[in-house]
């Protein structure tokens, strides 16, 4: 029990020290993020007994808590520096010299990209998932919203053009170097990730949008969706309208024909059933009136 | 008595892996100042001056043995490092245990032709500018071809650095190139100087591979790189047979047609066995304080680049 006490605090002091060397760091830098790390520094005696002895015997024992610690921090370093890369982008392109000038402007030497791929292909990925996650979140706060009653509902139409409106609008700041993104998500070594991505913006879009379907309909409205982001997507690329309004009537253009079709699907799936029970009630007709029926 | 070492470990340095560093084993020498040298044991200050002396001997005829016992493969070893390198403009690189320079040769050339690139596009960017323009970025090119990059040669061994000289007149080197003579182990530059360290086929000679590793972390800055080429351990069984009869039947008997010296190129690949293996030699590395440490095998394993940050 004493041993126990005694390899404790050790454990307790060096967390405090490299959690303290963290936020010094990151004091100019990010203080909003930091902010909950100086709190849990300032009350080591308080939070470190609870969840830090569990940590603490278990960094002891295997060093794994302390390397997962420090392999976050590694993480969080990489995206600090790929987010400052991202002004970088319309002078140097989605490559490795862009990273090299945003380390430097976090303060490390241009070596530090490095850690990266020399194609560029992590800022793309970056940046995407970055995108992906903004537009998650404002389609939350319009549901929010909507629930709150504070704004109307919108048709299932307007509410996907204006999704994907806010989401190509992403891209605007990077249009020019957007084809070399693209052609850098389509190498094969980047294919699965830049598909998931995809995937998951998509999914995310037909969940507010309130799909609740469970048959086949489900994959059909996904595949139309992306096929609609997609080609908007290249439309976008080419296009040299005042704030892009090309662009826009395009996607207008895509969503009524996908919405259309989707009510077409449905009237012609109600029809045939409708024509179905006329036929079936016909037949029944001729025979009542051929006798047939009749039981002898 | 481990409390007490150890908030001043975390106060000094990042990461407080002494306990673990305790642990290793120290490859079957005890503390006493003894170590190897090859499959000798001599004492820590007879290593120094013996490797010297091996390489003040082989110094003259050190490229032609380099490529007559790899066959010529160490050239694309090299480049291969210098490609996961790929340095921009502007890097400061310390070539450390450089000798004849073959590394900062090319890096010379990577970085000559990167800037090329990059002023090239520049010129395409800016289509329409006037001729007076477009005669003063020529001018700029001719005074920054190199874009601020600098490479510093450190060795320890006089007669190294003066053939790495000459040839460097002869191949008509002569911009960004600084050549000092200085210990590994004790570096004579100041802290947090240079982008990019590397090391290639001397980490091995050193008798305190952890104090170079030491000094390379104080010497980068943050975010700086460390990169190690050193021969290591074969990975395939068949091949690692070869290997070893290749070593020690037919170099030493090479060394001492082409270079009249047996002994040394005897020490050289008892030296390659001695060194220890990609796994723990990445540990020491990350032991030093350097973060995303990891190495690539080339040719299946007959040399390793390790590569760590500064971070």
């Amino acid at each position: 029990m004493a041993a126990r006490c005694r390899l404790r605090s050790p454990q307790r002091s060096f967390r405090a020290a490299a959690a303290l060397r963290r936020p010094a760091e990151e004091q100019h830098k990010e203080p909003a993020a930091s902010s909950s790390q100086r709190q849990f520094d300032s009350h080591p005696a308080d939070d470190a007994p609870e969840p830090g002895t569990q940590d603490a015997w278990a960094s002891y024992t295997g060093q794994d808590g302390q390397e997962s610690e420090d392999s976050a921090s590694e993480e969080q370093l990489q995206h600090r520096i790929l987010a400052a890369a991202l002004e970088f982008v319309p002078e140097h392109g989605w490559t490795a010299e862009a990273i090299a000038e945003g380390a430097k402007t976090l303060g490390l030497s241009a070596a530090a990209a490095g850690m990266f791929r020399s194609d560029g292909s992590e800022l793309v990925l970056h940046f995407v998932s970055q995108c992906n996650t903004k537009l998650a979140e404002l389609l939350e706060q319009e549901q929010k919203l909507v629930q709150l009653g504070e704004t109307q509902k919108k048709t299932t139409d307007q509410f996907l053009r204006d999704a994907l409106e806010a989401r190509l609008r992403m891209l605007i700041p990077y249009i020019e170097k957007w084809p070399q993104a693209v052609s850098i998500l389509l190498l094969p070594r980047n294919i699965p990730s830049s598909l998931s991505l995809l995937t998951s913006m998509i999914d995310d879009i037909c969940h507010f949008a309130g799909d609740q379907s469970t048959d086949f309909n489900w994959y059909t409205r996904r595949a139309v969706l992306t096929g609609i982001y997609n080609t908007t997507e290249l439309v976008m690329m080419q296009d040299s309208s005042p704030d892009f309004e090309d662009t826009w009537r395009f996607l207008e253009n895509r969503v009524a024909d996908a919405v259309n079709m989707d009510n077409t699907a449905k009237q012609v799936k109600s029809t045939g059933e409708a024509l179905v029970q006329g036929l079936m009630g016909a037949a029944v007709t001729v025979k009542n009136l051929s006798g047939l029926n009749q039981r002898r | 008595m481990a409390a007490a070492l150890c908030p001043c470990r975390a106060l000094l340095g990042r990461r407080p892996r002494a306990l673990r560093a305790l642990a290793r084993p120290a490859r079957g020498l005890a503390a006493h100042g003894q170590t190897h040298f090859g499959f000798q044991t001599v004492s820590e200050e007879e290593k120094g001056e013996k490797v010297y002396q091996v390489f003040e001997s082989v110094a003259k005829k050190y490229d032609v043995m380099n490529d007559s016992m790899s066959l010529g493969i160490h050239r694309v070893w090299k480049d291969v490092l210098l490609h996961k390198m790929n340095p921009c403009p502007g890097t400061l690189l310390l070539d450390v245990a450089g000798g004849t320079g073959d590394i900062a040769f090319r890096f010379i050339n990577y970085v000559r032709s990167v800037r090329e690139r990059q002023l090239r596009r520049k010129l395409k960017h800016h289509q329409n500018l006037s001729w007076q323009e477009i005669a003063d970025s020529y001018q700029e090119e001719a005074v920054k071809p190199l874009g601020d990059s600098q490479v510093v040669v450190c060795d320890i061994n006089k007669e190294m650095l003066k053939v790495g000289r000459q040839k460097a007149e002869h191949l008509g080197y002569s911009e960004g190139l600084s050549w000092v003579v200085g210990n590994a182990e004790e570096l004579p530059f100041g802290d947090e100087k240079f982008d990019v360290y590397t090391v290639s086929f001397g980490i091995r000679n050193l008798t305190h591979i952890d104090l170079a590793l030491q000094e390379a972390y104080r010497v980068l800055k943050p975010g700086g790189r460390f990169l190690c080429l050193e021969f290591s351990q074969v990975t395939n069984p068949l091949l690692s047979r070869l290997y070893d009869l290749y070593s020690f039947q037919i170099i030493p008997v090479l060394g001492e047609i082409i270079a009249g010296d047996w002994k040394s190129y005897q020490y050289l690949v008892e030296s390659i066995r001695r060194f220890p293996p990609q796994e723990e030699f990445k540990e020491m590395i990350e032991d030093a304080g350097f973060l995303k440490v990891d190495y690539q095998n080339l040719t299946s394993g007959i040399v390793a680049i390790h590569s760590g940050f500064k971070l």
